[in-house]
């Protein structure tokens, strides 16, 4: 499908560019990018003159691997070295989970570059002109910002519900769903998840106000196959697409074929790399390493996001040559036991081979006693053949042992987090 | 008149605002007014502590909603930070401004008594009352003067649903309703540029037109300073 805007031909263009011709172009784009940075940006500079490496003779991606790595920490350290002569107005904050939270930037000119996979996504997602979509809030999130732009652009209306992702929001949002019957709609999981658990006993049943939605598109958590099905099966929709990304530029998502979100390779280069720096196989979990490809908004080259996160192997049937990313788990959703790092991804399999436990927030519990390999679960609702749920968390995750908490009706604000410490919660034991 | 066509929707408490093409603009010129209004000068970084469907957050920059050509950020050749008005946000808002210097922070009166015990667990409250102006947005009537919170420089009016946004003038300290934005009629305030509810002004002493230079059309809503912030 052509779309007239003039922006989509770009779009078009590089969706149809096959393997090495990519790869050249997006070298050229790596070039450039590391070029603004040495000569714009101090931080890099410093950075690669003490690494040995420049960025006028790169020629390969393999010339760009011998870039360092940085991690939030060193950006959060380097301050105003790390000021981008056109980083833009407008500032958003990284969630601070993991340390100190991050000021990231947003210029015209980047912003542009990410509408259009916004567009893409929302294409594939089954948005079309006419259509009303109920959206994040613009201020939630550097990609959130995008949406409304990309609907617009799409020859839609844009319907926003008063409040933010907060569990405390539900009803707000499902009042907006009603009095504006989106076909649409972007939001998060763990927002869906409580706005289906709070909806027990209630007299309007979720999937009737759903009625005549489309497509729901999540981000916010890796969807497991049982969740997709769940979600889809209780608000009655058609479809629903995962979307990804993080504030430092990476942008993924979901095809109709569900077999892992593409990356979009016009805006972001990111790749895999085990704990000594070396790309792993598609197929392979690694530490997820964001580039953005723009010179505009805050620099990030080979930035360490944390994120374990893995390529799919293969083609899609859908026809895409982007690559396509599962990310598995944020720092912020994962927890060590033993010497195991355990994504909430993970546990959230374990809990879904048992029907009943499907679509609950499930939330890691970081306690002392992990580093002694036992892990700490927390569960929404009441208890469920925990004894054989303690088996397969063993048995598939390696732990030596593991415990349960249920929340009964405890409410919990999910918000992102998957991961809570010990002492944030009182939590009833079983 | 309804909005014709309109392609932005936002629920807001108590009704909903729906533009089409064009009104934005207006009401960002009429927002920037407002920060002028507050003592706000150009090219000032302004902190946003509120949802993304209030008019203060998604009218800051022309980057955050489409049609609208310049937001506060571009009328003010400035900077704007979005930090949105939930908990798990404010708790991070220290930080933030422990990185970057603010001359501005406008938040929702709802969050202020969470800000300010962050601030003070972070040892910032004292940084921040000297480095940069306060901005509380209320609703019905300006909260009452709090101690432990962090002090306010300016009030702001914003009753969501009439879309009326009215600054505490730093002139007459008084909260200017803008001579061809809103029409006075007895209690009744009534919203000229968008189709909106009229408001009904329950309490607060209202003074006509030549009230205060600062405009000398507009129409002046006074609350009795004892025991408030003001
Ligand atoms: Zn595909
Ligand atoms: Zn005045
Ligand atoms: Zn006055």
């Amino acid at each position: 499908m052509r779309d007239t805007t003039s922006g989509c031909a770009r779009n078009d263009l590089i969706e149809t560019l096959s393997g090495a011709q990519l790869t050249a172009w997006q070298t050229g784009r790596l070039r450039e990018v590391t070029n603004h940075a040495y000569f714009d940006v101090p931080f890099y500079r410093k950075l690669w003159d003490r690494a040995g490496v420049e960025p006028g003779p790169l020629r390969s991606l393999e010339d760009f691997e011998r870039f360092p790595t940085i991690s939030k920490h060193d950006l959060v350290e380097a301050g105003d070295g790390w000021t981008n002569p056109h980083q833009g107005p407008v500032a958003f904050s990284t969630r601070g989970t993991s340390g100190a939270p991050l000021l990231v930037w947003l210029s015209a000119e980047e912003e542009e570059a990410y509408i259009q996979p916004t567009m893409r996504g929302f294409r594939w997602a089954g948005f079309r002109s006419g259509m009303t979509a109920l959206l994040m809030s613009p201020v939630w999130h550097r990609l959130a910002a995008c949406e409304a732009h990309a609907i617009a652009r799409l020859g839609g209306r844009c319907a926003f519900f008063w409040g933010s992702m907060g569990s405390e929001f539900t009803d707000s949002f499902l009042h907006t769903l009603s009095s504006q019957r989106p076909e649409f709609i972007t939001t998060t999981a763990p927002f869906l998840l409580s706005l289906i658990r709070g909806s027990h006993g209630a007299t309007n049943r979720p999937h009737q106000l759903f009625k005549g939605v489309r497509s729901v598109v999540v981000v916010g958590l890796p969807l497991t196959p049982r969740m997709r099905e769940f979600l889809r099966d209780r608000l009655e929709v058609e479809d629903v697409f995962e979307r990804g990304g993080t504030q430092e530029g990476a942008a993924i998502d979901e095809c109709r074929w569900h077999t892992a979100p593409h990356v979009h390779e016009d805006v972001c280069y990111l790749e895999v790399l085990d704990d000594a720096g070396i790309p792993v196989a598609p197929g392979s979990r690694g530490r997820l390493i964001v580039t953005k490809l723009s010179t505009a908004g805050s620099v990030f080259v080979r930035y360490d996001t944390g994120d374990i996160a893995a390529f799919a192997p293969g083609q899609c049937p859908c026809g895409c040559g982007f690559r396509r990313l599962k990310i598995y788990g944020r720092p912020e959703s994962s927890v060590l036991v033993g010497d195991r790092i355990i994504t909430a991804y993970d546990v959230r399999m374990c809990i879904e081979e048992d029907p009943t436990l499907v679509g609950r927030n499930v939330l890691l519990i970081r306690e002392a006693n992990a580093r002694a390999g036992v892990l700490t679960v927390a569960i929404e609702g009441e208890a469920h053949d925990p004894a054989k749920l303690q088996a397969r968390l063993r048995e598939q995750l390696g732990v030596a042992s593991a415990d349960l908490v249920w929340l009964g009706d405890l409410r919990v604000n999910w918000g992102f987090r998957q991961v809570l410490d010990g002492r944030e919660l009182q939590l009833p034991r079983s | 008149m309804p909005t014709e066509n309109p392609y932005l929707l936002f629920d807001v408490p108590g009704g909903q605002l729906a533009f089409g093409d064009g009104d934005l603009d207006v009401w960002a010129e009429h927002l920037a007014w407002c920060y002028r209004m507050m003592g706000i000068p150009d090219g000032s970084t302004i902190a946003v502590q509120d949802y993304g469907s209030s008019p203060i957050s998604f009218l800051g920059s022309s980057l955050l909603m489409p049609g609208l050509r310049r937001g506060v950020a571009e009328r003010f050749d400035g900077r704007f930070i979005c930090l949105d008005a939930s908990a798990e946000r404010v708790t991070l808002t220290p930080a933030l401004l422990a990185q970057l210097s603010v001359d501005a922070l406008v938040i929702r009166e709802d969050v202020l008594e969470l800000l300010s015990a962050e601030l003070r667990k972070k040892g910032f409250a004292d940084l921040a009352q000297r480095t940069m102006k306060t901005i509380v947005v209320f609703g019905d009537e300006p909260p009452a003067l709090n101690p432990v919170r962090l002090q306010p420089s300016r009030h702001f009016m914003h009753v969501e649903s009439a879309l009326l946004l009215a600054p505490q003038c730093v002139k007459c300290d008084c909260f200017h309703l803008r001579e061809g934005f809103y029409e006075v009629d007895g209690r009744m305030i009534r919203n000229l540029r968008l189709a909106a509810p009229p408001y009904y002004l329950s309490r607060g002493e209202l003074f006509g037109p030549s009230h205060c230079a600062a405009g000398i059309h507009d129409w002046c809503i006074g609350w009795s300073p004892r025991g408030r912030g003001i």
